[in-house]
C-alpha cells in the first residue's frame, strides 16, 4: 500500500467518523464495513468450503477454543426446549452482520440438516409444529460467526447434536412424541369414579386427563399447576407433558376431590 | 388453559399446608434391604453388645476450646440471638397479618412448615439445644416482665406435669399441619400462632421462665432433638462435643416423655398414611366428613404408636420400664422426620426465604436429590434410627436388669423397635 492511498484511506475514515458524530442517518442498516461480505482479515481463516446452506468455513485461530453442548426435553405443552450450554463463546446478536471475532456469534439451529433458526440465546422452544413429521430427528446447533461463516476446527464445524425421540426408550423410533396415557375420570354426587387410585407413568409421557363432571368446576393438577374448567355435565380434556417426577394429585377445587394421584417416575 | 384458581383456595388444599409435590414411593427393594439390615443389627446386637452399661450420659464428653465456650457464652451472643428469634417472630406475624392468603406469594405458611417446623430438625442436631437461645417466647416473657417490672415467680412448673404440655402442643401442631381443613390459611396460622403465644405467655407468667425448657412444644421438641446432637453441654455446664449415645443417654426421665414421643412418631406416620390413595379415598368418602376423619385417623395413628409402645415395655417386667426406655424412641422418631420431611425442607424452605426476600411468586425449586438417591436416604435415615434406638436400649436394658435377664427382657424393647421400623418402612413403600 502506497503512501498516498494511506492517506486518503485515512481521510475517508476521519469524514466518516465526523459523519457519524454528527448524527446523520445511516441509509441502510449495513454500516460501512459490514456487508454480507465475509469480512478477510483478523479472525481465523477462511477456508473454501461451505456448508448446505452456502456458509464459508472459517477455521478458528491457535488458542480459540469453543464449545457447545445440546440438551432437548419435552415442553410440558407443546414441543421441546433446547437448552445450549456454551463454554469460551459469547452469543452477540447485536453485532450480527459485522466482522468476525473469535469466540462470539450466534448459533443456528439444524432440523435434519435443514437449517430452521438462528440462536441468539441459551434456550430455545421448538415447537412440534416445526418438525418435518413424524420420526426421530437429529437436531444440530453450529456456532457461526457474526460474519455468518461457520466457525470450524480442523476443518469440521463447532456443533453439537441431539436426536430426538431417542431418549425415551423406544427401540424403533417411529415417533416423536412421547407414550400417550388417557385417565378418564367422572364425579358425581361427590363421588369419584373410578375409586381414587395411582395413575402411573413415566416421566416425559404425554398424559391426558378426561374429566366429567356433574357441577362446574376447576380441574387443577398440584405441581404442574394445570388447570381447566370443568362444565357440568361436559367432558373436559388435559392434555401435558408429564416432565417432573413425584407423587401429584389431581383434584377440583371447588368440591375439594382428589380424582386420582398421578404417579410420575 | 383457564387461569389458576383463586389465591386462597390453594391453601385450603394441600397435605401439607405446603408442597405440592410428594416424594416418590420407595421401591420394595430398597425397603426389602432396609428392614433385612434392621432386623440383621437387632439381633446381632443382642448378642454382640457390650453386656454392661459402657454410656455415661452428662458426664461424658470432650470439652471444646476455652475461646468457643466464651465465645457462646458472651452475653452479646445471647442478646444477638434472641434478637434474631424475636426478628423472625415479628417478620412471620408481619406476613400472616397483612400478606396475601395465598401460599404461593405469602412466605408464612411455608416458613411455618418447612423452614420451622422441618427445620428445626437439621437446626437441633447439627448445632444442639440452640432453639432454647433463639425462642421469640422466652423474648416476649423477659420482655413483658422487664416493662411490667415484675419480679420472676419463685414457684417451678409441678414435676408431674413434665412433657405432657408439650406432647399437647405437639398433638394440636400435627392437628393443624395434618388434620384441619385449612393448614395454610392466614385465618388458621395466626389463630394457631396467636392462642399458642398468649397460653405459653400465661404458663410462663405463672411459672417463671423455667416453664419453657418442657412446657414449650418446640423447645421440648428440638431440646429432644438435639440429644442426638454432636454438641451439648456437659452436667458442669462445659460445652462439649461427644457420642450422640451419651447425650441421648442424658435425656431427663419425665413425666409425658414417651407420650411425647408417641405423638411425634404418630404424627408423622399419619403424614404417610395420608399420602396413600386409600386414605385420600376415604377421607372424601367419610360420612362423617373430611376434618373429623382426618382427626379420628391421626388420634388412632398416635394411639396406636402409644398402645404399642405400652405393651412391649410393660412386657419387658422391668419397674417403671416406659419412662426408663422412651429415650431410645427419639433416634427412631429422628429416623421418621427425616425420611418425611427431607424434600419439603429442601425445597419449601429456600422457597420461603425468596419469598420473604421479595421475590416474586416463582416455583418452587426442584429437590436436590434423584428419585433413587432420596429412597437411599429416606431407607438410611429409617433404619439409622432404629439401630441407634436398638443400642441405647441395649445399653439402658443392661443397667436396669441383671446380667441373667437382660438379653432376654430385652426381647420386647426390640419387638417395639422392629414394628416401628417395618411400619415407618412401610409406609415410605405405599
Amino acid at each position: 500500500m502506497n503512501r498516498a492511498r494511506a492517506a486518503r484511506t485515512a481521510a475517508l475514515a476521519a469524514v466518516l467518523l465526523l459523519a457519524a458524530g454528527c448524527g446523520g442517518r445511516p441509509t441502510t442498516h449495513h454500516k460501512p464495513g459490514t456487508s454480507h461480505e465475509e469480512a478477510t482479515a483478523g479472525a481465523g481463516r477462511l477456508l473454501a468450503e461451505k456448508d448446505a446452506a452456502g456458509h464459508r468455513y472459517r477455521e478458528l485461530p491457535p488458542g480459540q477454543d469453543p464449545s457447545v453442548r445440546l440438551a432437548a426435553r419435552p415442553d410440558s405443552e407443546d414441543g421441546w426446549n433446547l437448552h445450549l450450554t456454551l463454554g469460551r463463546f459469547r452469543l452477540t446478536p447485536d453485532s450480527t452482520g459485522s466482522g468476525a471475532v473469535p469466540g462470539r456469534g450466534h448459533a443456528r439451529l439444524l432440523v435434519d440438516g435443514k437449517e430452521t433458526a438462528r440462536l441468539y440465546g441459551t434456550w430455545h422452544h421448538l415447537p412440534a409444529a416445526g418438525l418435518p413429521g413424524p420420526g426421530p430427528h437429529r437436531l444440530t446447533v453450529r456456532l457461526h460467526a457474526d460474519d455468518h461463516t461457520v466457525w470450524v476446527r480442523d476443518g469440521r464445524p463447532v456443533q453439537a447434536t441431539h436426536t430426538l425421540g431417542e431418549e425415551t426408550g423406544e427401540k424403533s423410533g417411529e415417533r416423536t412424541a412421547p407414550p400417550a396415557r388417557t385417565v378418564e375420570l367422572t364425579v358425581a354426587g361427590g363421588r369419584v369414579t373410578p375409586p381414587v387410585g395411582r395413575t402411573e407413568v413415566n416421566r416425559g409421557d404425554r398424559v391426558t386427563l378426561k374429566v366429567r363432571s356433574d357441577r362446574d368446576d376447576t380441574l387443577h393438577v398440584h405441581g404442574y399447576d394445570k388447570a381447566k374448567k370443568l362444565t357440568a355435565g361436559r367432558t373436559a380434556t388435559l392434555t401435558f407433558t408429564a416432565d417432573r417426577t413425584g407423587l401429584f394429585e389431581v383434584e377440583t377445587h371447588g368440591a375439594h376431590l382428589v380424582l386420582t394421584q398421578l404417579l410420575v417416575r | 388453559m383457564t387461569p389458576l384458581p383463586p389465591a386462597g383456595e390453594l391453601a385450603t388444599l394441600l397435605a401439607h399446608g405446603v408442597g405440592s409435590r410428594h416424594d416418590l414411593p420407595v421401591s420394595p427393594f430398597y425397603a426389602f434391604a432396609g428392614a433385612f439390615a434392621a432386623l440383621l443389627v437387632s439381633f446381632l446386637g443382642l448378642g454382640l453388645l457390650w453386656s454392661r452399661s459402657r454410656l455415661t450420659g452428662e458426664a461424658a464428653g470432650r470439652p471444646l476450646p476455652a475461646a468457643v465456650q466464651r465465645c457462646a457464652d458472651a452475653r452479646a451472643t445471647t442478646l444477638a440471638l434472641r434478637a434474631l428469634g424475636l426478628a423472625a417472630y415479628l417478620t412471620l406475624l408481619a406476613h400472616l397479618l397483612l400478606g396475601p392468603d395465598d401460599p404461593a406469594r405469602n412466605p408464612a405458611p411455608a416458613a411455618v412448615y418447612a423452614l420451622f417446623w422441618a427445620g428445626l430438625v437439621p437446626l437441633s442436631l447439627l448445632c444442639g439445644p440452640l432453639w432454647r437461645r433463639l425462642n421469640p417466647l422466652r423474648t416476649l416473657h423477659l420482655l413483658g416482665r422487664a416493662l411490667l417490672r415484675r419480679p420472676e415467680p419463685d414457684r417451678v412448673p409441678p414435676a408431674s406435669l413434665g412433657l405432657w404440655p408439650a406432647a399437647l402442643g405437639l398433638a394440636a401442631f400435627t392437628w393443624l399441619e395434618l388434620a384441619s381443613p385449612a393448614p395454610a390459611s392466614r385465618a388458621a396460622l395466626l389463630t394457631f400462632l396467636g392462642a399458642y403465644t398468649v397460653l405459653q405467655l400465661a404458663a410462663a407468667a405463672r411459672w417463671g421462665e423455667a416453664w419453657f425448657a418442657r412446657g414449650d412444644a418446640f423447645e421440648a421438641y428440638a431440646g429432644l432433638l438435639a440429644r442426638l446432637s454432636p454438641f451439648g453441654r456437659r452436667a458442669d455446664g462445659r460445652l462439649v462435643v461427644r457420642n450422640p449415645l451419651d447425650g441421648l443417654d442424658a435425656t431427663e426421665r419425665v413425666p409425658g416423655l414417651a407420650a411425647t414421643l408417641c405423638v411425634l412418631l404418630g404424627s408423622t406416620a399419619y403424614d404417610g398414611l395420608s399420602g396413600t390413595a386409600g386414605w385420600t379415598g376415604t377421607l372424601q368418602t367419610s360420612p362423617l366428613g373430611r376434618t373429623p376423619t382426618a382427626t379420628l385417623g391421626l388420634l388412632a395413628v398416635i394411639g396406636v404408636t402409644g398402645a404399642v409402645y405400652a405393651l412391649c415395655t410393660a412386657a419387658t417386667r422391668v419397674r417403671g420400664a416406659g419412662a426408663a426406655f422412651a429415650h431410645s424412641l427419639v433416634p427412631v422418631a429422628l429416623g421418621y422426620l427425616v425420611a418425611h420431611y427431607f424434600t419439603l425442607f429442601t425445597t419449601e424452605a429456600p422457597h420461603a426465604v425468596a419469598l420473604a426476600l421479595g421475590a416474586g411468586p416463582g416455583p418452587v425449586p426442584e429437590p436436590p436429590l434423584e428419585p433413587g438417591a432420596l429412597a437411599g436416604l429416606q431407607v438410611c435415615a429409617v433404619v439409622t434410627g432404629h439401630v441407634l434406638g436398638v443400642v441405647a436400649a441395649h445399653d439402658r436394658a443392661v443397667r436396669l436388669q441383671p446380667p441373667e435377664r437382660a438379653v432376654s427382657g430385652q426381647i420386647p424393647l426390640l419387638v417395639l423397635m422392629i414394628t416401628y421400623t417395618l411400619g415407618g418402612l412401610g409406609l415410605l413403600v405405599a
